[in-house]
């Protein structure tokens, strides 16, 4: 059939596991006649594509659920446009949130997804939770990643550190001593709209998906959008920038969810942020004073992390604090995590230091998500040692 | 891949001074006949330099960054673009216009490492910062990385690997979204950064820094005439600002001769703007990329 062979082209390398984050799409096809089932089902059953059906072809006039590897999206979209079988995009994002999934299922007793709301086009919101203990005293971390939705390092260490936790719980002292006095949640993906969008439109998008009323520019910096010293420097009132503070203190969605969750849930003592790129491990400001009264313990816990992050391969980082770095950022996250008491707050930029920039190659992932890892134990260790 | 040391910090100013480098650099700029603040040929005439012992973090950092851009453009020298190491030491002074001086040591690495061979550079600058103006007017030297032959020879293989490329007007972002470079493409790659070294110099101010992200699209790639002439658009991302500034870049090279190039880059759309792109800065030909 010349349109498998039309597909088998267009499709490249396996998916492998880690290394990549591809989205995955789940399309609902409706197929009107045998003959369209029959094209359908040569299709996904074919070796080349490792597609899958969700639901399967019964019969026509009722719809089929198909997995697609982003891979053969645009290949797929184009068959279906030619055979003119109408569809729908169901679920998106499957990757990420099919990962956090399967971490719940398989380690039940430990990790659990918590849904933290709705976004603005109306996707999920999720949060993997890790707890070993039940009680809302029980002191709580919490690990920001993808804020920026070009930042794909930053996702991908997550999720690598969330499989990384759960497997190493009960073999490790350090990650399982952390697990039994404290909470960890993760927020892998704490921009979904502006990821899809960078990988469905364009790859260098930062911003969330919001509509901006009276401007043709849209979205805001979900990292200038928090209530701390909000519209300072470093953010700007211009819809178009990319680093527009939005039109108030948490009018972002994604960072309200977050805000609401965290000041209801309370008993949060570490708040981290990934993003990358620059190799910068920065703790808060105070932006009132100029310097933060815990500036001095945080500094040295930074020493440490850069230098146990360094210890796995050579990557260095400077530290520093977030407000005298190159740049200061108004209204970003983890000096609102300080500003409402959350102490050991703390800004990773990720590899590397401008080469690849946000283009990160895929071998990369892995090299800088077990260094990471250093860094966070050693955070969440000082924690774990220094509650109160 | 071989990993690029983050700069250390900057030493704190006021510490004792290991400077044999700054001091030849001062010494050989007294020599031409400066003075105590010492404004040699191609300066600002303003005088009135004061040594500014706080200098703003990441000043040398930026000074750097600046020199070594130009230094890759005057070089034309695809196959031996320099990137920063770290800062090893650096004065600043400023005057009453508030645009700063600044002369610093630093080292640098290949762009593109060989894999088991160091490649370790060093370089002396003198950077003048305008304030928030561009182009800021670099002096500087640095130590051979490269024997001379061995890099006309290795610009010349890549030349002539350049002159029988064909089709290349179907390249769409390189890197792709997963960083990946095809490396029969690398050298198209380093031709661009080469031609984007100058825009970024000129760009750069105290407050702005570059990094190429993406060569986005090659608009025309001719080799039937002696020299490559290659056109095309990059994304430079902008520090502080975060944005993602289009630039269209227009070079001609030939090994051994001095880089010609013209750009073209878009600046950012204001609310008012919204409804077309804005121009924005326009060519900026010198005596040095005369087209």
């Amino acid at each position: 059939m010349k349109w498998i062979l039309f597909f088998g082209d267009l499709i490249g390398s396996s998916i492998c596991g880690q290394e990549k984050l591809f989205r995955d799409q789940v399309f609902r096809i409706n197929v009107r006649n045998g003959d369209e089932i029959s094209k359908l089902s040569q299709l996904v059953n074919s070796d080349n594509f490792k597609l899958n059906f969700w639901k399967s072809p019964s019969s026509f006039g009722r719809p089929v659920d198909v997995l697609f590897p982003s891979i053969s999206l645009q290949p797929v979209k184009s068959f279906l446009k030619s055979q003119s079988l109408e569809y729908l995009v169901t679920v998106e994002d499957l990757q990420i949130y099919h990962e956090i999934d399967s971490i719940a299922r398989d380690f039940p007793d430990l990790a659990s997804r918590v849904k933290i709301g709705h976004l603005f086009e109306n996707r999920s919101m999720y949060v993997l939770k890790f707890s070993t203990g039940e009680g809302r005293r029980q002191l709580t971390i919490w690990l920001n990643s993808g804020i920026h939705s070009r930042e794909w390092i930053s996702q991908a260490t997550v999720i690598w550190t969330a499989r990384k936790t759960v497997s190493d719980y009960g073999k490790d002292p350090a990650i399982t001593s952390i697990l039994e006095k404290m909470n960890i949640f993760l927020l892998t993906v704490a921009n979904p709209d502006g990821y899809v969008y960078t990988q469905t439109q364009n790859r260098l998008w930062r911003k969330t998906q919001s509509l901006n009323p009276g401007s043709s520019c849209v979205c805001t910096d979900p990292n200038r959008n928090w209530n701390v010293s909000f519209a300072g420097e470093g953010a700007s009132d211009n819809p178009c920038s990319e680093v527009y503070h939005g039109a108030h203190a948490s009018s972002e969605v994604e960072v309200k969810l977050v805000v609401d969750f965290i000041q209801e849930r309370g008993n949060f003592k570490c708040f981290i942020n990934l993003h990358s790129y620059s190799q910068l491990l920065m703790y808060p400001c105070g932006y009132m004073v100029k310097k933060a009264p815990d500036a001095d313990e945080l500094n040295e816990v930074a020493r440490c992390v850069a230098k146990a992050l360094a210890s796995l391969s050579g990557t260095e980082y400077q530290v520093c604090p977030t407000c005298t770095t190159v740049y200061p950022a108004s209204g970003n996250s983890v000096d609102w995590a300080y500003d409402n008491g959350i102490k050991y707050a703390f800004t990773f930029e990720l590899r590397d230091i401008g080469h690849y920039g946000f283009f990160l190659p895929a071998n990369q992932i892995i090299p800088t998500a077990e260094e990471t890892w250093l860094g966070l134990k050693t955070i969440m260790e000082h924690v774990r040692d220094n509650l109160s | 891949m071989q990993l690029r040391r983050q700069p250390l910090p900057a030493p704190r100013p006021g510490d004792p001074d290991p400077a044999a480098p700054l001091l030849v650099l001062l010494l050989l700029l007294a020599l031409q006949g400066a003075a105590a603040a010492p404004a040699g040929p191609g300066e600002p005439e303003d005088s009135g330099w004061r040594q500014d012992a706080e200098f703003p973090r990441g000043l040398l950092s930026q000074a750097a960054r600046a020199a070594l851009h130009f230094f890759n453009f005057r070089a034309s020298s695809p196959s031996a673009l320099r990137v920063l190491a770290e800062v090893q030491e650096g004065r600043a002074w400023i005057n009453q216009k508030k645009e700063y001086k600044v002369d610093l040591v630093f080292t640098t690495e290949l762009y593109n490492p060989e894999e088991g061979k160091e490649h370790l550079g060093k370089c002396s600058a003198r950077v003048f910062f305008r304030n928030e103006k561009p182009r800021p007017a670099i002096n500087i030297t640095c130590t051979r990385l490269i024997e001379k032959k061995t890099r006309q020879e290795e610009d010349y293989r890549l030349y002539k690997y350049m002159k029988q490329l064909k089709n290349l007007l179907d390249v769409v972002s390189i890197p792709d979204s997963h960083g990946h470079i095809d490396p029969s493409l690398r050298p198209i790659w380093d031709l661009a950064f080469l031609g984007s070294s100058y825009v970024m110099w000129e760009k750069t101010t105290q407050f702005l820094h570059y990094y190429m992200a993406q060569l986005s699209s090659v608009k025309q790639w001719k080799t039937n005439e002696d020299a490559i002439d290659f056109d095309y658009t990059v994304l430079l991302h902008e520090f502080s600002t975060q944005e993602m500034i289009p630039c269209h870049i227009h070079l001609v090279w030939y090994p051994g001769k001095p880089l010609k190039v013209k750009y073209h880059c878009q600046e950012l759309q204001t609310p008012e703007e919204a409804s077309g792109t804005e121009e924005g800065s326009a060519v900026a030909p010198t005596e040095l990329s005369n087209f």
